[in-house]
């Protein structure tokens, strides 16, 4: 799962050669070997370096702040999507549909490397969610629309329809 | 453009609406048609219409690139019901200003207003076209197209800006046996004199 993610993240960095990947324990934890250094472990470790190798730091965000709350979501994504269990998954949900009420990227008004990997992790949940409840997290539907729809972003993940005309408005007309 | 009036809760509304499930105005990234909508806003939206804002904001912290943004694809928004009130100077400039620099031809321009009316038998329209030169041959061209149930009336040269002129010819047309779709169509088939086509006003009698 982490390495298709990893040759898509490629794919969208336009980077020519795609690495070797191995996985390492349980978790299936991807590895970079590298021919310089050590091995690199883990998602976000190897999702950073790829981005550097590219050239597109500016995928990790521009001001400190912004590369402050890059790494923050990049976090979120391994502790609380990858390890969380079902139960779990509504908490999440709610808590990135108030956190996207007022902004369009996860940065805030620049799309970086957090909303790709939040983008990867998002989409199992996002496609078993019922349409009712894609109408209750409003935000985050938005959000994965916008992003799904990026070019060069969508991979090895099938699309998710999302309504465009909403069904429980929750007002009458 | 299909907001209503930007300028009352209403139009914010129906935008904050419209917003709710859309990053952009027009596609997945930012356009013309945002900076259309941006400017017709005379300040940010109330907080209760957290979408609205969250576009807002997220629009001015462009600020300089907003000159870059693609030009806008389509003239009208679905499913949102037409008035012409957001029609202000900036826009018209902005789409005059992006005709002249891709094609240095006469433009003419009909602007469609779909109205109810549609079930009118007659109905009187009134099109607006803008054309730099050769206005005359244009005329020509536009007077030459016939078709039952359609009759050509007066034209006159109006001044936009720029040094361009649009062509306003007027035409009394059937609604049963002439749609404003053919007539459209019939006129930009012309495509050395024309690029494009917008009805101005469209009234029944």
């Amino acid at each position: 799962m982490a390495i298709r993610e990893l040759s898509s993240l490629e794919k969208y960095l336009g980077l020519k050669k795609p690495n070797k990947y191995t996985t390492q324990g349980d978790r299936k934890v991807p590895v970079l070997q590298n021919n310089n250094g050590p091995p690199l472990v883990g998602l976000v470790t190897v999702a950073c370096h790829l981005v550097k190798e590219s050239k597109r730091a500016e995928l990790l965000g521009s001001s400190a702040e912004s590369r402050a709350v890059v790494q923050q979501w990049l976090e979120y994504r391994v502790t609380k999507l990858d390890g969380g269990s079902k139960e779990d998954v509504r908490t999440i949900l709610k808590e990135l549909n108030t956190y996207l009420e007022d902004k369009v990227y996860l940065a805030g008004n620049q799309f970086t490397l957090a909303d790709i990997i939040l983008y990867y992790g998002t989409h199992s949940l996002i496609v078993d969610l019922s349409v009712q409840e894609r109408e209750q997290f409003l935000n985050v539907t938005r959000w994965f629309d916008h992003i799904q729809h990026m070019p060069g972003v969508r991979h090895h993940l099938p699309p998710v329809a999302v309504l465009r005309n909403r069904i429980y408005t929750g007002r009458h007309h | 453009m299909g907001f209503g009036d930007l300028r009352s809760s209403s139009g914010l509304k129906v935008l904050n609406e419209f917003l709710t499930e859309r990053s952009y105005v027009e596609g997945f990234v930012p356009s013309q048609a945002d900076v259309a909508v941006f400017d017709a806003l005379s300040a940010a939206p109330p907080a209760d219409l957290c979408h609205a804002l969250r576009w807002y904001n997220h629009i001015k912290s462009y600020s300089s690139q907003k000159s870059s943004f693609s030009p806008r694809l389509y003239h009208k928004f679905p499913n949102m019901q037409f008035s012409s009130s957001i029609t202000s100077p900036n826009i018209r400039e902005l789409r005059i200003l992006f005709m002249l620099f891709q094609e240095d031809e006469e433009a003419t321009r009909i602007k469609e207003e779909r109205l109810a009316a549609y079930a009118a038998k007659k109905s009187k329209t009134a099109v607006i076209a803008k054309s730099s030169i050769l206005l005359d041959k244009m005329e020509e061209c536009v007077r030459s197209i016939v078709m039952d149930g359609l009759v050509w009336g007066q034209s006159k040269l109006v001044p936009v800006g720029y040094g361009i002129k649009k062509l306003q010819i007027n035409c009394v047309v059937e609604d049963d046996k002439v749609g404003t779709d053919i007539l459209e169509e019939q006129i930009t088939a012309f495509e050395d004199l024309v690029q494009s086509v917008d009805v101005a006003a469209f009234n029944k009698i």
